[in-house]
């Protein structure tokens, strides 16, 4: 059964998510803080989590930090904000996926089933590929700059995997969306923001990427 | 008509200014130098008449005199002519003949009476001062000195004086253009940064030490911009408090029906139509609230990029069961728009679903292109709209005749939001009648480039 942390400092909304994803098989729990989320997935953690944004004491943006820094547990920011600065603003700290509220349970359950496909998902038959100094090893889920390991969420991997099995050939946002999220159509920021955090690990400069180029109107590329 | 500008205004004023003070200097310029040298010329023509005249009385006293060939002797140069009346008749030199008929009946009248005279006449179409000095009492030296130079000189005057006018007027006319250009830089840079304001960078500020005469019109530009943000900010903070109230009930309510959903088959039949009462309320409610928030931020300029809009015409149709074979990209020349997404793809649903819900479904949807334009057309084959309507169902909560109770699931905010979207790329959205019967919802995009 998959565990599902919500945190979420609204009692009637973190109780009435956790009964519904109850009722859509899921194991749920709620946090009403983000310090006792934090607390609860060390102690105990769950398959994906949930996070508000708007959470009193320790904000959503430093909780998604936070549990980033432990591993690479799917985050799924469920927010009544949708600015773009803030969409932005909680992918770049390390969230997966950004949906706004009201979210409808159908909905929320399809994301969470493809963040947790994604974990799950059949990596390309080749064992390796290099790209000048990077290198990547899809089987053994390893990404190394230089000769360095790269700490990779699954989302990143999954989308250096994809840029990897297409190099040298552009792959439309929309394209990326599908293959690595699962999603037919959706915010294409989600694709923008995971290539600039991507950047930052493998490009030696990220405003000059020297690997994963922007193509202008088109999409992203991996080359040599 | 529309009224003059103020720099033309300004410049016409500096013109008829600077004509009328350079006419008037140049006509009392002209008037005190022809007077003055008319004056001197009159003085010198009396004096070498008088000098003649002495020669002549002198020449008359000798015993038979030949008047002509006395008068050819005289230095007169080639303008002045004289003649002399000696007991009743007239002598001259043979050039100077037939000239006597110039000399006024006036003067001759004066100076037979022993009387001096001085009178300006014409002679010829040119002007000439006749000097008249009585002699003895039968005898009068008439010298008749043409001006005739002199109004040379006037004409020529005259004709510098009017130029002189004239550039003096175009320099009044430059100078007046000049000026206000000057007058009116500042005010080009408040023109300017009301551009911006409306341009949305709400932060633009004049600097109120850049123009001290205008110091009042910057700090109240500046107080009103100051105000303006203050307003926008606390309607934009408003609207997201509103947003954010709206939605988190709407969270719980959205969740616990699903639970309700999930859990229909452990209800009694009353109970489950009342859980389905308010799961359909609540879809509505919910609905409504996003298309009241979408209208509330569709203020915000479009976020273009390189979109296939047939693609994402597909995708609408696949989402809604809709047969995808419907999209028809015959006309257009390129399906990949540069256009806001997310925008476009609201059209595309809320056209397809307000076919679905009036229209009996939509037959077709259309990409082409218009000049300058691309054209997004979607038909249906129900009862069309009526003329009445055809402006009226774009706004809020308007539903057409067709709509009635049975189709109770709509917001009213669907065309509403379509033809928002349209605006913000600059475009418009209109219904027509389709050939054949049914209704043409049509989206014009002005077509842009990266």
């Amino acid at each position: 059964m998959t565990a599902v942390l919500v945190i979420e400092d609204d009692d009637r909304i973190r109780l009435s998510l956790v009964l519904a994803l109850e009722a859509e098989g899921y194991e749920a729990r709620g946090a009403a803080t983000a310090e006792e989320g934090l607390a609860l997935q060390r102690r105990d953690a769950a398959d994906a989590v949930l996070v508000d944004l708007m959470l009193p004491g320790i904000d959503g943006f430093e909780c998604i930090r936070e549990l980033r820094r432990d591993d690479d547990v799917p985050i799924l920011v469920v927010s009544a904000r949708d600015d773009t600065h803030d969409v932005v603003a909680a992918l770049e700290a390390g969230a997966d996926d950004y949906v706004v509220k009201p979210v409808a349970i159908p909905e929320l359950s399809a994301r969470l089933r493809a963040l947790r496909r994604r974990l799950r998902a059949s990596v390309p038959a080749i064992p390796r590929y290099v790209f000048g100094d990077l290198e990547i090893r899809p089987d053994a889920g390893e990404v190394s700059v230089g000769g360095e390991p790269v700490a990779l969420t699954r989302t990143e991997f999954r989308l250096l995997c994809e840029l990897a099995e297409h190099a040298g050939r552009i792959l439309s946002r929309q394209q990326l969306l599908q293959r690595v999220w699962d999603y037919d159509g959706g915010d294409e920021r989600l694709v923008d923001v995971h290539v600039g955090r991507l950047r930052q690990k493998i490009e030696k400069d990220s405003a000059q990427p020297q690997h994963l180029v922007t193509v202008r109107g088109m999409g992203y590329k991996l080359q040599r | 008509m529309k009224p003059a500008g103020l720099r033309a205004r300004v410049t016409g004023g500096f013109t008829v200014g600077a004509l009328l003070l350079s006419a008037s200097m140049a006509v009392v310029s002209y008037q005190l130098i022809r007077t003055s040298l008319l004056d001197e010329r009159e003085r010198a023509s009396v004096r070498a008449a008088y000098f003649n005249a002495t020669v002549v009385r002198s020449g008359l006293s000798a015993a038979d005199p030949d008047v002509a060939e006395m008068l050819r002797s005289l230095e007169t140069g080639g303008d002045r002519r004289t003649v002399v009346r000696w007991d009743g008749s007239w002598y001259a030199r043979t050039a100077d003949q037939g000239i006597t008929e110039a000399i006024p009946a006036g003067v001759q009248d004066l100076v037979a009476g022993g009387t001096p005279a001085v009178q300006r006449v014409r002679v010829d179409g040119h002007p000439a001062v006749v000097v008249a000095v009585p002699l003895t009492p039968s005898a009068a030296f008439y010298e008749i000195d043409s001006l005739r130079e002199l109004d040379q000189t006037f004409r020529t005057l005259a004709l510098v004086l009017a130029s002189v006018a004239i550039m003096v007027a175009c320099g009044g006319a430059a100078l007046g253009w000049y000026a206000t250009r000057y007058v009116l830089r500042p005010l080009t840079s408040v023109a300017r940064a009301a551009e911006d304001i409306a341009a949305g960078k709400v932060k633009t500020r004049l600097d109120p030490a850049a123009e001290p005469d205008l110091a009042r019109l910057t700090t109240s530009f500046n107080r009103m911009v100051d105000e303006l943000a203050e307003r926008l900010e606390r309607d934009r903070r408003f609207a997201a408090d509103v947003s954010h109230e709206l939605r988190s009930p709407l969270q719980t309510l959205s969740a616990a029906i699903s639970v309700l959903a999930a859990r229909r088959e452990h209800l009694d039949t009353r109970t489950a139509a009342a859980a389905e009462l308010i799961t359909d309320e609540v879809n509505r409610f919910q609905k409504l609230v996003q298309d009241l928030l979408e209208l509330a931020r569709g203020d915000q300029p479009a976020a273009r990029s390189g979109v296939d809009v047939a693609e994402l015409a597909r995708r609408v149709c696949r989402g809604r069961g809709v047969d995808e074979d419907i999209v028809d990209t015959d006309g257009a020349t390129g399906t990949v728009w540069y256009v806001d997404r997310r925008r476009v793809e609201q059209i595309l649903a809320n056209l397809v679903e307000n076919a679905a819900r009036y229209g009996g479904g939509a037959t077709a949807i259309r990409l082409s292109r218009a000049p300058g334009h691309h054209v997004l057309e979607v038909d249906d084959s129900g009862p069309g709209v009526s003329p009445q309507d055809k402006k009226a169902i774009f706004h809020r909560f308007v539903r057409g005749r067709a709509a009635n109770a049975r189709h109770g699931d709509g917001t009213g905010l669907g065309l509403a939001i379509v033809a928002q979207h349209a605006a913000a790329h600059g475009g418009r959205a209109c219904v027509l009648d389709r050939p054949g019967g049914g209704a043409r919802f049509r989206v014009e995009l002005p077509e842009d480039t990266p």
